[in-house]
């Protein structure tokens, strides 16, 4: 209901629909939420769970933070170490080669969930270094676990993007006198970073439907603030209401990066 | 055999580190196994029924009647964007109970186990994905392709079963096997509402002994094993299968 009112700045700025923003189905369904808002408002006879639901809001908006913030993370630490395996991937030397694959079979083919399990669970609860003892919460153990498969999952597509790049083209740099480097730096990087960045776009998503699972191994994610409050209110309206609130906050942050990575395809087609 | 083999092997495995005593506990021992069981039940229903919900909703996205396309795009595009999790608690916590309250007064109790559910969720979910790659198989059968068979004298349904259909379910092969992997993976949420497969019972398992690692290294060699399998059935399909004229 209200989370709609949220889900919509987002979507509305879609350059399609803006030369007819009062046609586009987004602006008209958060005109309708408004109206309906306002008019409960007015009159004082807002339904009892949205009550709840609007009081619950605030709270899973920072649940939901939280999501974000361990997917970004994950990312991030995702990116950099599978940008290296993907290098080291296309070593020269075998025994590189045969370790990096071994790594990218390794956490593509294990289920993610399993995957949190295990920072979560062999990870200890506090690192010791020399005489000061850091707090190892089990978010940051979250954020280890999805990075595991985003790295190896990044140095796929990294491989490909590299892979896909015509030898050709570095044949004819290096007739145009370019060295090893500069082919790479100027030529074949460019490429891939166009070529990587849908992929990897589509992966964020996935990582941050993912995060979802730490709620699994206790963490105060959206998912979490999801349950106690249906647990609390204890309403069967409203337990219906907050779990579909919840898909949408998960639809509203995850369609418009798939909305985007679509139109980069379809630009990169072009090319 | 059992018996002489399994007190050898965890005694082997001790000096290592990895304590596997739970092995020779009659009791834990069975309930592994049966959540071994429970998760190859699992990729077992859910293959077929995701295949069948990608046909279906494939079907309906490419039948050119919007009534139909519409809510099939919109449905797909929710669960694409969403998180299995998430679904799997819309459907049983929600739905579920739903259902037993309705069912309640009629003096019957709900026939959906939380079994049943993860096998509905999860088909529907990966069919979602299937039908993407089935719909792009259709899309990439070469227009010349099917007016040459047209102009050959095919019916509609000859061009649909002969040409179209063989054309596109190999060309979406590769991905299907992909999203199929996936799935297998994807079972593993099961253990968020208790069914016990592997990754739940292990969970039991090792919250009275404490021997994560050990049961996790035994999880992911199981899941590694159930992939490979998935994918060498793929590969021997794509073999199977293969056009001339496409692919080396």
């Amino acid at each position: 209901m209200a989370s709609e009112l949220t889900l919509n700045p987002a979507t509305t700025a879609d350059p399609a629909d803006a030369a007819s923003p009062w046609r586009s189905p987004w602006v008209l369904t958060a005109l309708c939420v408004a109206a309906v808002v306002a008019f409960w408002t007015a009159t004082g006879s807002t339904p009892v769970v949205f009550a709840h639901l609007w009081k619950w809001l605030p709270v899973m908006l920072r649940g939901l933070l939280v999501n974000i913030e361990i997917s970004v993370l994950a990312m991030a630490l995702g990116t950099l170490v599978g940008l290296l395996i993907g290098a080291l991937s296309l070593s020269p030397s075998k025994a590189l080669r045969t370790v990096t694959r071994w790594y990218v079979q390794a956490f593509r083919n294990a289920p993610i969930l399993v995957l949190i399990y295990f920072t979560t669970y062999v990870f200890p609860f506090e690192i010791q270094l020399v005489s000061w003892t850091f707090p190892f919460p089990d978010w940051i153990k979250v954020v280890l676990g999805l990075a595991l498969p985003a790295s190896a999952n990044v140095a796929e597509i990294f491989r490909g993007a590299i892979q896909s790049i015509p030898s050709a083209q570095w044949e004819a740099a290096q007739s145009l006198a370019f060295r090893r480097r500069e082919i790479f730096r100027l030529i074949v990087l460019p490429q891939c970073v166009r070529r990587m960045l849908p992929p990897w776009m589509n992966l964020y998503a996935s990582i941050t439907m993912s995060t979802s699972l730490a709620s699994l191994v206790g963490v105060h994610d959206v998912v979490d603030t999801a349950q106690i409050a249906s647990n609390t209110v204890a309403r069967t309206d409203f337990t219906i209401l907050v779990y579909f609130t919840l898909l949408t906050l998960f639809f509203a942050y995850c369609y418009p990066i798939a909305r985007a990575t679509r139109v980069l395809e379809r630009r990169h087609d072009r090319f | 055999m059992i018996d002489g083999l399994l007190p050898g092997l965890v005694a082997a495995l001790k000096p290592l580190g990895l304590n596997y005593a739970f092995a020779l506990d009659a009791s834990e021992r069975a309930a592994f196994v049966r959540g071994l069981g429970i998760t190859l039940q699992l990729c077992l229903l859910t293959i077929p029924g995701s295949l069948l919900a990608g046909v279906a909703i494939a079907a309906a996205l490419t039948s050119g009647r919007p009534w139909l396309a519409q809510p099939a795009r919109a449905f797909v595009e929710v669960t694409r964007n969403t998180p299995t999790l998430v679904q799997l608690y819309c459907a049983f916590l929600v739905l579920n109970m739903l259902i037993t309250q309705q069912l309640r007064p009629l003096g019957g109790a709900n026939p959906l186990t939380p079994f049943v559910w993860v096998v509905i969720v999860v088909s529907l979910h990966k069919g979602v994905f299937h039908a993407e790659a089935l719909r792009a198989g259709i899309e990439a059968v070469p227009r010349i392709t099917l007016e040459a068979a047209r102009s050959l004298g095919f019916s509609q349904r000859q061009l649909l079963a002969r040409v179209e259909l063989p054309l596109a379910v190999r060309f979406a092969l590769p991905s299907l096997v992909n999203n199929l992997i996936d799935l297998v993976k994807m079972t593993a949420v099961a253990s968020a509402i208790a069914v016990g497969d592997v990754t739940y019972e292990s969970i039991m398992i090792w919250t009275q002994r404490d021997n994560v690692l050990e049961l996790l290294l035994l999880i992911l060699l199981y899941f590694g094993l159930l992939t490979w399998l998935v994918s060498l059935a793929g590969r021997w399909l794509e073999e199977r299968w293969r056009m001339p004229g496409y692919g080396q």
